[in-house]
């Protein structure tokens, strides 16, 4: 068995074999390895018998999961209600210009995956903007940027 | 001590808990919620420890989480309360930590440049309850909130945790149902359905397995009370989860948690640990027979998942997607077995109800909607955070006394309720009180308990374009109203927001509406049209407005504002021109700046830098 | 099975318990326009929406999905009331604004006297362009043939059935159960010289050793053989010639 394998067995392993289980997997694929490889998801069809048409249409379906690969830092941009009141929109498109990538999308130098969020329920630091989950509020257009070139060290 | 084999073993347990605290002894609480661990509360936490440690002082320190953080204070967190004096303090930093301990703690004496400043009248106010935000409220749900360390189960029994489950389990199941029903207690996710009710049906259903289940999806964008909930107080909502299991005659629960509060996950995951530790979860629970047990399920990011049947699908392990609901939940929910699904403040109530009776509980609130409830009070008020209140206070109550009122001294225009399935409610309507049944009546609805004010700045239109656009994200796509209706609704939206709309529009528009309340197959889409009938209905002008004369009166719409520079109030600083993203702006220093409106792409960049609030919008 | 008896459009109707009012209604002549529904597929149905009806009972009125709502006893059905008709016309609008190529959707709207939406409509994308995204082959592809090649992967206006990263799946047997099923016939399912092309997988076809016409996919007879034990010789003849 390849390294890559007995990589995603070792997930596997922490759970009962349920598929209340699988949602967890995948997080866990997810949180390890910034997204869900094909790889794994075969190998977790192959452990726990469950089709791979099911795990892609749970992949597909669950914001939280991505399929290629994320940037090495996420900054998600909250749009929740208060932080749209409060000028999420404007943050947004900043970002979208300064790095110049899309909504959800990967800058080309892969440093970047800029994502938007629902709510994160820090609505009283509107708008607010997560770095690699740690939070950011308050955030105006002009410092946006700064705060993560700050964090980051870049 | 290991497991609580009796009822009186854990009372025993309690006094021994509480012998072993010292009355007097002064307590530092930093707060550990999510905004105030942002801003650095661990670093506070620990310069504490070292600070008491070293000088040999007897102060506990424990690592609360407040909501009172969340009341408008995050952004001033770390928040640290001392007591038994009752200070607040924001802003902490580590390196204020020794002059707290040396004044206050030592010194009883208060440190003035840490304490809260009332934004509207400038005065200062050193003591958290006379700060105006706390002292209309009446906290049930958040009981120990703020209070107690949600990582120790001591804590909680300290602060009388688990007594409702003792009591409940001298009780004949049927009383409790009986005493839930009696209390008025109706669901607080939302549609407000009596939990009674709900219990004694799912009783009722012949059936080997029930299961009950906590709804922890909080979705509704502005509204955080259940997260509060499960990061500040995990064992009201396991200690209400046991209750229910026993009423019903379940022995295994669930708690579907959003995958975006991780600290929540964490909370509730050492939480019940530590009631299986103790014997208050698992086999033989206090010794009564009773067992019981709970999983946690963390849930994808998926909006829909808030929805029972949507839920269900998901902890089964399969794509969230909602399924007709002709036969309850109560009768066929999980795996096709009866369930008791409630929400995270529904299940913290439970175990008060049962303590101190539903007669108490039916003392507070409104005819048809009793007790309190938890609001997140968020957009554009002064003191945003969570409030809990009985229920039938006044939309301007909340708003004008507790959340201070509108920020910067704006217009008050509306709040919305209720979330993507709520609605927007005017000014003209804030004496209203908020129970369920006004809401809906108004044309929104009580949702989970965001409450989101709007200012004259809020345009109305583009609030229905944000949630439309927000459902169009999160509609699951199985049927057919809410899957190709939506987007439909978005792009009539987006023509108006940017000047294409006709009356037409506004007549197509109402005609979806209709399609998606009458036609979708779950709540989701059903309700979806709320936010843009609300808006159509109170305020149509807007969208005339936006129709007819091209114009956002807001000045939000970007297609249909410019923006100028005021030559009167501009000095010539070049901040603007030198931050311009376009480099649009021209003009000498020392004198008033031009903005080329041709190249302009209204991102606001100048209004933010400008410290002369030169630059105008119309 | 217990009977009751249930009103359709004023008229009483016998009926067993728990059977859905599309069936009910289809076996005593009365129209009610369906598409995602179909009556040997436990899971289909309650996604078009096409099929709403006016339920009344305990004096409570609701629009329900004839295809899965379980007749009761004291249960009222109208199928053509102003209501009925005003959302029916909205949701095939909507889907003729969708897939503006399908004759079928296009003949039912018209029957509701819709010919026209009035919304934009989508680009004719190749492979949607007459999916209605009902989910229909995807339950037939996992309850009645047991494979799970294909699921409805995506949400909201992108959900489509689709096989895995939307490659050639490793499990199709080709039977084309899924195409056979489409109510709109959006399933590609194509056959030349002996091989049968369906998302996006050649498979080689078995030809009846009597007339020559290659019938069934080899992975198909594999699938069979292996699942029921039948003997492979029985496969060596096409229907007509057993």
């Amino acid at each position: 068995m390849t390294q890559e394998l007995s990589k995603f067995d070792r997930i596997i392993e922490r759970y009962e074999r349920s598929e209340e289980s699988l949602l967890a997997i995948l997080q866990d694929y997810q949180r390890e390895f910034q997204y869900v490889p094909e790889e794994g998801m075969r190998r977790l069809s192959e452990v726990m018998g469950v089709p791979l048409s099911k795990l892609y249409a749970m992949a597909t379906f669950y914001k939280a999961l991505s399929l290629v690969p994320r940037g090495r830092h996420t900054i998600k941009v909250c749009t929740g209600t208060a932080c749209h009141l409060k000028g999420a929109p404007q943050i947004l498109e900043t970002l979208e210009r300064e790095l110049r990538v899309k909504r959800n999308g990967t800058t080309e130098d892969g440093e970047f995956t800029l994502e938007c969020v629902n709510c994160v329920g820090a609505c009283a630091m509107a708008p607010v903007i997560l770095v690699d989950e740690v939070y950011h509020g308050q955030n105006r257009p002009s410092k946006v940027m700064d705060i993560i070139k700050k964090q980051v060290g870049s | 001590m290991g497991t609580i084999n009796s009822i009186e073993e854990l009372d025993r347990y309690r006094q021994k808990l509480a012998a072993a605290v010292k009355p007097n002894l002064p307590t530092v609480l930093v707060c550990f919620g999510t905004g105030c661990q942002a801003n650095g509360s661990r670093l506070v936490a620990e310069a504490f420890t070292e600070v008491i440690k070293e000088q040999g002082l007897q102060v506990n320190v424990n690592l609360g989480i407040k909501t009172t953080g969340c009341h408008g204070f995050c952004e001033n967190g770390p928040l640290v309360v001392l007591r038994p004096q009752d200070i607040l303090y924001l802003k902490v930093k580590p390196e204020d930590v020794p002059e707290i301990v040396e004044e206050s703690v030592k010194g009883g004496r208060i440190v003035q440049r840490l304490v809260y400043q009332d934004k509207v009248t400038g005065e200062q106010v050193a003591h958290y309850n006379e700060i105006p935000f706390y002292k209309h409220q009446l906290r049930i749900a958040l009981r120990h909130i703020g209070t107690i360390d949600p990582t120790s189960i001591d804590d909680y029994i300290l602060a009388g945790g688990y007594a409702g489950l003792a009591k409940a389990l001298t009780m004949r199941p049927e009383d409790i149902i009986t005493e839930v029903e009696r209390s008025g207690l109706r669901g607080r996710g939302g549609a407000g359905f009596p939990t009674g009710t709900k219990w004694r049906s799912c009783a009722a259903v012949q059936s080997d397995v029930r299961y009950v289940m906590c709804n922890g999806d909080e979705g509704d964008p502005g509204a955080f009370m259940d997260r509060s909930i499960m990061e500040g107080d995990p064992h009201a909502v396991i200690e209400g989860m046991i209750i229910g299991a026993y009423a019903v005659g379940s022995h295994q629960g669930y708690i579907y948690v959003r995958d975006e509060y991780p600290l929540a996950v964490r909370n509730l995951s050492i939480a019940i640990e530590a009631a299986r530790e103790k014997g208050l979860l698992g086999k033989n629970i206090l010794g009564s027979g009773f067992s019981f047990d709970i999983k946690i399920i963390r849930g994808g990011g998926a909006f829909v998942c808030g929805e029972s049947s949507a839920l269900m699908r998901s902890v089964e392990g399969n794509v969230g997607e909602p399924r007709a609901k002709y036969i309850r939940s109560v009768e066929r929910g999980l795996y096709n077995k009866p369930t008791v699904l409630n929400n995270v403040e529904t299940w913290a109530n439970v175990p008060e109800i049962i303590l101190k009776g539903a007669d108490w509980y039916a003392s507070m609130g409104t005819e048809g909607s009793k007790g309190t409830k938890v609001f997140s009070l968020v957009g554009k008020v002064n003191n945003t955070g969570l409030v809990e209140v009985p229920m039938g206070i006044s939309i301007r109550e909340l708003v004008e006394n507790i959340g201070g009122g509108i920020q910067g001294g704006k217009k008050f225009k509306a709040v919305q309720t209720g979330g993507p399935s709520g609605g927007c409610i005017p000014e003209r309507l804030a004496d209203l009180p908020i129970d369920f049944d006004s809401l809906t009546k108004a044309g929104s609805m009580m949702g989970s308990g965001g409450i989101i004010v709007m200012d004259e700045d809020t345009c109305m239109v583009d609030v229905a374009k944000y949630f439309t656009g927000f459902l169009v994200e999160e509609s699951c796509g199985k049927c057919t109203p809410c899957r190709d209706g939506l987007p439909r609704m978005l792009d009539l939206l987006t023509d108006i927001t940017e000047g294409r709309g006709t009356e037409e529009h506004l007549a197509m528009l109402e005609e979806l509406c209709d399609l998606l309340t009458w036609g979708a197959l779950c709540g989701l889409g059903t309700s979806a049209a709320n936010p843009v009938l609300s808006t159509i209905r109170y305020f149509r002008d807007e969208y005339e407005a936006h129709i007819k004369d091209k114009k956002c009166p807001a000045g939000v719409c970007k297609a249909l504002i410019t923006y100028s520079i005021d030559p009167e109030a501009c000095t010539g600083c070049r901040l603007c021109a030198k931050n311009c993203p376009q480099t649009c702006i021209t003009g000498e220093r020392k004198k008033p700046h031009v903005i080329d409106v041709s190249r302009c792409i209204r991102c606001g960049v100048c209004k933010d830098v400008c410290p002369y609030d030169a630059v105008r919008v119309s | 099975m217990e009977k009751i008896s249930v009103i359709i459009d004023g008229k009483v109707f016998e009926a067993e318990k728990d059977t859905c009012v599309l069936e009910v209604a289809r076996r005593n002549g009365i129209y009610i326009p369906s598409l995602c529904y179909h009556g040997e597929v436990p899971s289909s149905g309650g996604s078009c929406r096409v099929c709403l009806v006016e339920a009344h009972q305990g004096g409570r009125m609701r629009l329900v999905t004839a295809c899965n709502y379980p007749v009761r006893q004291g249960l009222e059905v109208k199928t053509d009331t102003p209501l009925v008709q005003r959302i029916r016309r909205g949701i095939l609008e909507l889907l003729l604004a969708r897939v503006p190529n399908s004759e079928v959707i296009r003949e039912m709207a018209a029957k509701e006297g819709v010919t026209e939406a009035r919304f934009r409509k989508d680009e004719g994308e190749s492979e949607r362009y007459k999916c209605i995204a009902c989910g229909l082959c995807t339950h037939v592809c996992a309850e009645v043939v047991g494979v799970h090649a294909i699921a409805m992967v995506g949400r909201g206006a992108d959900k489509k059935p689709a096989t895995p990263y939307d490659k050639p799946s490793d499990v199709c047997i080709g039977c084309g159960a899924c195409a056979y099923a489409c109510p709109t016939g959006a399933i590609q399912l194509k056959e030349k010289d002996g091989i049968r092309r369906i998302w996006h997988k050649d498979f080689e076809m078995v030809r009846c050793s009597v007339c020559g016409v290659p019938y069934i996919p080899k992975a198909q007879v594999d699938w069979i053989v292996k699942r029921t034990g039948k003997d492979r010789s029985f496969f060596d003849r096409c229907p007509d010639h057993r």
